[in-house]
C-alpha cells in the first residue's frame, strides 16, 4: 500500500494538480494574445448601437472601463490576482455581464447542458455500443443491417442540418413537440412534477437529435473494436463449447472490448461542460453552449476563464478516476 | 438472506419502466405554461381558438403582441440596469416599453412629426450661446410604483452618472454639464461647461439615448453600478410582469395606469401584453411566424423574407413588395484607412470606387433588396427628401479628371433600375417596375461600374501593372488591400464584402477578405490595423437631417494616426481642411436651423470628391409584422414610426396597431 501511496498516487495527484495550473495557466494568457479587447468592445457595442457618444467621452469611457473591469495592471499583476481571487473560490465578475459574477452565470446554464448532455451521452453510448457489437456479432441479421445502413447515413450529416430537420419535421409540420425553449414562456421555473414533466418534454427533440448523432460514433468505434475480437481464440474456443450465444456477446466479446469506449466516455463527459452550441441555437435551449460562444466572440476573459476552468478540472478529474478504476474494468490492469 | 427486497434484473426493469412512463407522460400531457392546465378564455363556452390561449397562465395570445428580441439569450437575465455600459436587456421591451427619455426622434416620418416631446413638454430651450439648456417638463406622468416623474429625477440621473465612473454617460456629462438647477418641480436648468448647441442629443432617442432614472429607488442603492434594478419601476406604459431566468423571453403588461404615462397623448396601447422572445436562426423566425407564434421579425435573412413573402400571406415588410426591408438611417461604406499608401491617395479611391459593380454587390448581399446610396449620408426617413434630391443635379453634373484633361462624369442614376431588372430574374413580379418605386425603395443611383475610367485614374496616380496584370502603387510595390468584414454574425455585410473584392480582383488589385470576429474588428479598425473595412461610421437622425451625430468626431481635433485607437467614427483616418469649417459652422447653428441643411450638403459635395469612404448602401433590416393578430403595422405608406423592434422608437406602434378583427 505504501509502495501504491508513493510511486502511483501522489505522483499521479501531483500530476492532476500541474495539469489544471498549466491549462488555466493557458487560458489566462491566450485570450490575452487575442487582438481583440472587452473594453474595446463594449466602447465600439456603445459607439454601434446608434447612441450620441462625443468624442471625449470615449476616451473617458475607455478609460474608465478599464479600471473598472480590473485590467489596468501589467499582465503579471492580473495573473497573481486572479490566482488570489481563484484560490478563494472567485472567478471575477464576467466583463461581457458585469458585474455579475462569473460563477452565478456558470451556476445558472451548467445544470441544463448537465442535464441533457450527460442523458444524451450515456443514452447514446449504451445503445451505440450494444448495436455495434450486435452488428459485428450478428452481422448477417437483416434488422442489424438496416441498423448498421442507417447508423452510417446518419453519422456525416451536419448536426445544424438533422437538427433543424428535426425541428420542422416533429415541431412545425407534425407539431408534437414544442418549437423552443427548455419549458413554455411564462412558466414558473420549481421544484414540482408539472414542471419537471414540462423540461423533460422539451428536452425530448433535442435529446434525440444528440442521440441519433452520437449513436453514430459508438456503434461504428464498437463495431470495428469487435470485429476483431470475435475471431480471438477464447471467442472460438468458447462457441465450440456451445455457450448462448448472448453469454459468449457480453461476457466475451462486448466486455473485452469495452476499455477504449470507457475512456472515449470518460472524455466526452468532460467535454460537457463546455455545451453544445448549436443544439442550444437550434433548440433554443438553455446552457453553456451559448454562453461559451457569447464569452468568445466578447473576449470576456474572465467568464472563458470560469468555462476552461470547469472544462480542464472536469476532463483532468475524470482522467485521474478512470486511472484510479481502470482495474475494476480489466482485471489486466495492474500498478507497477 | 438476501438483503435486497429485489433482484439487480427487476431493479433495473423497473428503473426502466419509470422512465419510459415519465417520458411518454410528458410527451402525452403538453403542459400548460406553469402547469396550470389547457385553459379556455375566461367565459368561453365553446372551443379554444388559436388566439384564445393562453401563452403565459392568465395572458391570450389575442391580447399580447409578441416580438423578436435581437439580442438573443440574455445573459444575465435579471440585470435591467440601463445606465451601466454592456447590458444586454435593453431590447427586452426595457427601452421601448418600460423607460422613457426627454425627446424622441424618429428615424422615420414619426407619429406626430419627427420630432416628440416625450417626457419633456417642449423642445429644449438654449440660450444664445449656448451655455445653458432648460427643460420643461410634463405634468402628470407617474412611475409604475406611484411616485410622481419631476425634474429631481432628471437631475438626479445627470448628477448621479456624472459622479459614477464607468456608468454611460459619465464621460459626455462630465465634459459638458457644469451645474444642474431646479427652479421648479418641473424644470431643470443645465448650466454646461462649454458651449454646445447638441446637448439635447444626449436625452433624445434614436435607438437609444440617456433615459431618465427613477430617482427614489437608485438612490436608495449602495452601489449603483452593482444594482441590477430588478424589477424594473416603469416609466413607460408597461410593466415586466414576468421574464425567463434564461433570458429568452420577457413579458410586459400594459399599465393600469397607463393614462400616466406619455405614451397616453396618443392614445391607450392596444395589446395588453407584449412579450419579446429570442426565435433563433432565420428558419426558425420563419417557423414561427407562419404559425403565429411571433408577431414583429426584427430581421431576417433575405431568403427568409423572400419565403415569407412567398408562402405567409399575413407577413408584411416595410414596403409591400420587394425589397421589403425598412432602410435603417445606417450607411455601410467601405472605409479606407485613408493613411495607408495609394489609399490616402483620392484618384486611387475614386478607382477603386468606379472599379465596384452596385448591381452585384447588391445581388450578393441582399439578393437585390438593398437600397443604394452614391453620397455619404444614408438613403432613409426623410433623408431622399433633405440630401437626395437636392443632390441629383450636382450629381449629374460632377466630373472627375482622369488625367489628360479628360474630364467623366462618374454618376449612374440608372443603378437601381439595373439592380430591379437583375432581381427580377429570380423574383418575378415581386420586383416592382414602376420608376418613382424603384427610386423610393431602390435608391436613387450609384456610381457608374467602368473599368477603364478607373485604369486611367489609377495611371493618373501614378500606378502601374506589372506582367500579370495586377497593379502595382507608385513606388512599385504590389497593391494589396485585405478587405475586413463581420462573419456569420452579418451575412449581409460577409457577402457583400466578398463581392466588393471579387470585383477590385477582376480589376487587377491584389484584394481579399479579411473576416474578423466582432471584437478583433472592433479593436482593430480602431487602431487602423487594417487596408480597408466594409462596415458604417456614417449613422444619422433618419428624421432629422442634422449630421452632427456622426460628424463631430469627423473634426481634426479628434483625428489619430494609425496606431493610436481612433475616437469617435473616424476609422478612415481622413482629415480635410474645408471639413472642420463645416463641422464648426454645424455646432453653432441651432438644431433646427435649416442652414443646417446647406452646410450637409457641402459635406456631401466635399465627401463625394474626396471618397474618403466608398458609400454603398442603407443597412436595410428585413423586419417583418405579421397581421394575423394585430394590424397597422408602420409600412413605407405609413411611416409613423420604424418597425425594427430593438428601437426604443418602437413604442410609438403600440398606440398605432390595432387587433384584428
Amino acid at each position: 500500500m505504501r509502495k501504491f501511496v508513493l510511486n502511483y498516487l501522489i505522483p499521479r495527484i501531483g500530476q492532476y494538480f500541474l495539469v489544471i495550473f498549466l491549462g488555466v495557466t493557458l487560458t489566462f494568457i491566450i485570450p490575452r494574445l487575442s487582438p481583440s479587447d472587452p473594453v474595446e468592445r463594449q466602447v465600439s457595442q456603445l459607439m454601434m448601437s446608434g447612441s450620441h457618444v462625443s468624442p471625449e467621452a470615449i476616451i473617458a469611457m475607455r478609460e474608465a472601463l478599464t479600471e473598472m473591469y480590473g485590467l489596468s495592471g501589467s499582465l503579471w499583476e492580473q495573473y497573481l490576482a486572479f490566482w488570489g481571487r481563484l484560490l478563494k473560490g472567485d472567478l471575477g465578475p464576467s466583463l461581457s455581464s458585469f458585474p455579475t459574477p462569473v460563477t452565478q452565470l456558470l451556476a445558472t446554464a451548467m445544470p441544463w447542458t448537465f442535464g441533457l448532455l450527460m442523458t444524451s451521452i450515456i443514452i447514446s453510448w449504451i445503445v451505440g455500443n450494444i448495436l455495434g457489437a450486435l452488428a459485428s456479432y450478428y452481422e448477417k441479421n437483416v434488422a442489424i443491417q438496416i441498423v448498421d445502413v442507417v447508423s452510417q447515413a446518419v453519422r456525416p450529416i451536419p448536426y445544424y442540418i438533422m437538427a433543424l430537420v428535426l425541428l420542422a419535421v416533429f415541431a412545425y409540420w407534425i407539431p408534437i413537440f414544442p418549437f423552443s425553449g427548455a419549458y413554455p414562456p411564462g412558466t414558473r421555473v420549481e421544484f414540482s412534477l408539472s414542471f419537471i414533466l414540462t423540461v423533460i418534454r422539451h428536452s425530448l427533440l433535442p435529446l434525440f437529435s444528440l442521440v441519433l448523432i452520437g449513436i453514430g460514433g459508438w456503434f461504428i468505434g464498437m463495431k470495428s473494436l469487435t470485429s476483431n475480437i470475435i475471431s480471438e481464440d477464447y471467442v472460438v474456443y468458447a462457441e465450440n463449447a456451445g455457450l448462448p450465444k448472448n453469454r459468449i456477446l457480453s461476457q466475451y466479446i462486448i466486455r473485452n472490448a469495452m476499455l477504449p469506449q470507457i475512456t472515449g466516455l470518460a472524455l466526452q463527459i468532460g467535454l460537457i461542460f463546455s455545451g453544445a452550441l448549436i443544439m442550444e441555437v437550434v433548440f433554443g435551449y438553455p446552457g453553456m453552449g451559448t454562453l461559451t460562444f457569447q464569452a468568445v466572440m466578447a473576449n470576456d476573459y474572465t467568464l472563458i476563464m470560469g468555462i476552461t476552468l470547469l472544462s480542464i478540472v472536469g476532463v483532468a478529474t475524470i482522467v485521474l478516476i478512470l486511472d484510479f478504476i481502470y482495474p475494476l474494468f480489466d482485471p489486466r490492469v495492474r500498478i507497477q | 438472506m438476501n438483503r435486497y427486497t429485489l433482484s439487480r434484473r427487476e431493479f433495473l426493469a423497473q428503473l426502466g419502466l419509470v422512465t419510459a412512463g415519465t417520458m411518454l407522460a410528458a410527451c402525452a400531457a403538453p403542459a400548460a405554461p406553469g402547469g396550470a392546465g389547457p385553459a379556455a378564455a375566461p367565459g368561453a363556452a365553446g372551443p379554444v381558438t388559436a388566439g384564445d390561449r393562453e401563452i403565459a397562465p392568465g395572458v391570450r395570445r389575442s391580447e399580447t403582441l409578441i416580438l423578436e428580441n435581437p439580442t438573443g439569450k440574455v445573459v444575465p437575465a435579471d440585470d435591467f440596469n440601463r445606465w451601466r455600459p454592456g447590458i444586454q436587456s435593453a431590447s427586452t421591451g426595457l427601452q421601448q416599453l418600460g423607460l422613457d427619455a426627454l425627446w424622441y426622434i424618429d428615424p422615420d416620418a414619426g407619429i406626430d412629426g419627427v420630432w416628440d416631446n416625450s417626457l419633456a413638454a417642449e423642445k429644449p430651450i438654449y440660450n444664445e450661446d449656448f451655455t445653458q439648456m432648460t427643460v420643461k417638463l410634463r405634468e402628470g406622468i407617474y412611475w409604475s410604483d406611484g411616485v410622481e416623474f419631476t425634474a429631481e429625477d432628471v437631475a438626479y440621473t445627470v448628477e448621479t452618472l456624472k459622479a459614477t465612473a464607468g456608468m454611460s454617460y459619465n464621460g459626455q456629462f462630465n465634459k459638458y454639464v457644469a451645474s444642474v438647477e431646479m427652479p421648479d418641480k418641473y424644470t431643470v436648468v443645465f448650466n454646461l461647461a462649454e458651449p454646445n448647441s447638441r446637448f439635447h442629443g444626449l436625452f433624445t432617442v434614436r435607438w437609444s439615448a440617456c433615459f431618465i432614472m427613477p430617482k427614489h429607488i437608485f438612490e436608495q442603492q449602495s452601489d449603483i453600478v452593482a444594482y441590477t434594478f430588478n424589477p424594473p419601476v416603469s416609466l413607460g406604459p408597461y410593466v415586466l410582469k414576468d421574464y425567463d431566468p434564461q433570458g429568452d423571453w420577457y413579458l410586459w403588461e400594459r399599465r393600469e395606469d397607463w393614462q400616466r404615462t406619455s405614451l397616453a397623448r396618443f392614445g391607450m396601447p392596444a395589446p395588453k401584453y407584449a412579450m419579446y422572445i429570442s426565435p433563433g436562426p432565420s428558419d426558425k423566425k420563419v417557423m414561427a411566424q407562419t404559425s403565429g407564434e411571433l408577431d414583429v421579425i426584427h430581421d431576417i435573412a433575405p431568403e427568409g423574407m423572400i419565403t415569407l413573402a412567398r408562402t405567409n400571406p399575413t407577413s408584411k415588410g416595410w414596403f409591400k413588395s420587394f425589397p421589403w426591408a425598412h432602410p435603417d438611417p445606417t450607411l455601410p461604406a467601405v472605409i479606407y484607412n485613408n493613411e495607408k499608401p495609394g489609399l490616402d491617395n483620392r484618384d486611387i479611391r475614386w478607382a477603386l470606387t468606379l472599379a465596384i459593380d452596385i448591381v452585384r454587390v447588391a445581388m450578393a448581399s441582399y439578393r437585390g433588396a438593398a437600397t443604394i446610396s452614391a453620397i455619404h449620408v444614408p438613403p432613409t426617413g426623410l433623408y431622399p427628401g433633405y440630401y437626395f434630391d437636392p443632390m441629383q443635379e450636382w450629381l449629374n453634373n460632377f466630373t472627375l479628371d482622369l488625367g489628360g484633361g479628360e474630364q467623366y462624369k462618374p454618376y449612374d442614376p440608372t443603378a437601381p433600375q439595373r439592380i430591379a431588372d437583375a432581381a427580377r430574374a429570380s423574383l418575378g413580379d415581386m420586383v416592382p417596375t414602376d420608376p418613382e418605386e424603384i427610386r423610393k425603395s431602390i435608391g436613387y443611383g450609384w456610381w457608374k461600374y467602368d473599368l477603364e475610367a478607373a485604369e486611367k485614374l489609377m495611371l493618373k496616380a501614378g500606378c502601374t501593372r506589372n506582367s500579370a496584370g495586377k497593379w502595382l502603387l507608385p513606388s512599385g510595390e504590389p497593391f494589396k488591400i485585405a478587405l475586413m468584414a463581420e462573419g456569420d454574425t452579418r451575412p449581409i455585410m460577409n457577402r457583400g464584402a466578398a463581392m466588393i473584392v471579387e470585383n477590385w480582383a477582376e480589376f487587377g488589385i491584389e484584394s481579399s477578405l479579411d473576416v474578423r470576429d466582432n471584437a478583433s474588428r472592433a479593436r482593430l479598425t480602431l487602431l487602423g490595423e487594417m487596408d480597408a473595412e466594409f462596415g458604417w461610421t456614417v449613422e444619422t437622425w433618419g428624421g432629422h437631417p442634422d449630421l452632427f451625430f456622426f460628424l463631430e468626431s469627423w473634426h481634426s481635433s479628434f483625428y489619430r494616426p494609425t496606431g493610436e485607437n481612433a475616437v469617435g467614427r473616424n476609422r478612415m483616418r481622413w482629415k480635410h481642411p474645408d471639413l472642420d469649417p463645416i463641422i464648426e459652422q454645424i455646432q453653432r447653428l441651432d438644431f433646427d436651423d435649416p442652414k443646417g441643411i446647406e452646410l450637409g450638403l457641402e459635406f456631401i459635395k466635399l465627401a463625394a470628391t474626396e471618397m474618403p469612404i466608398t458609400p454603398i448602401m442603407s443597412y436595410n433590416v428585413f423586419s417583418v409584422c405579421d397581421e394575423t393578430y394585430w394590424e397597422g403595422f408602420p409600412t413605407a405608406e405609413n411611416p409613423y414610426t420604424n418597425p425594427v423592434a430593438n428601437w426604443a422608437n418602437t413604442k410609438y406602434m403600440y398606440v398605432m396597431i390595432k387587433p384584428k378583427a
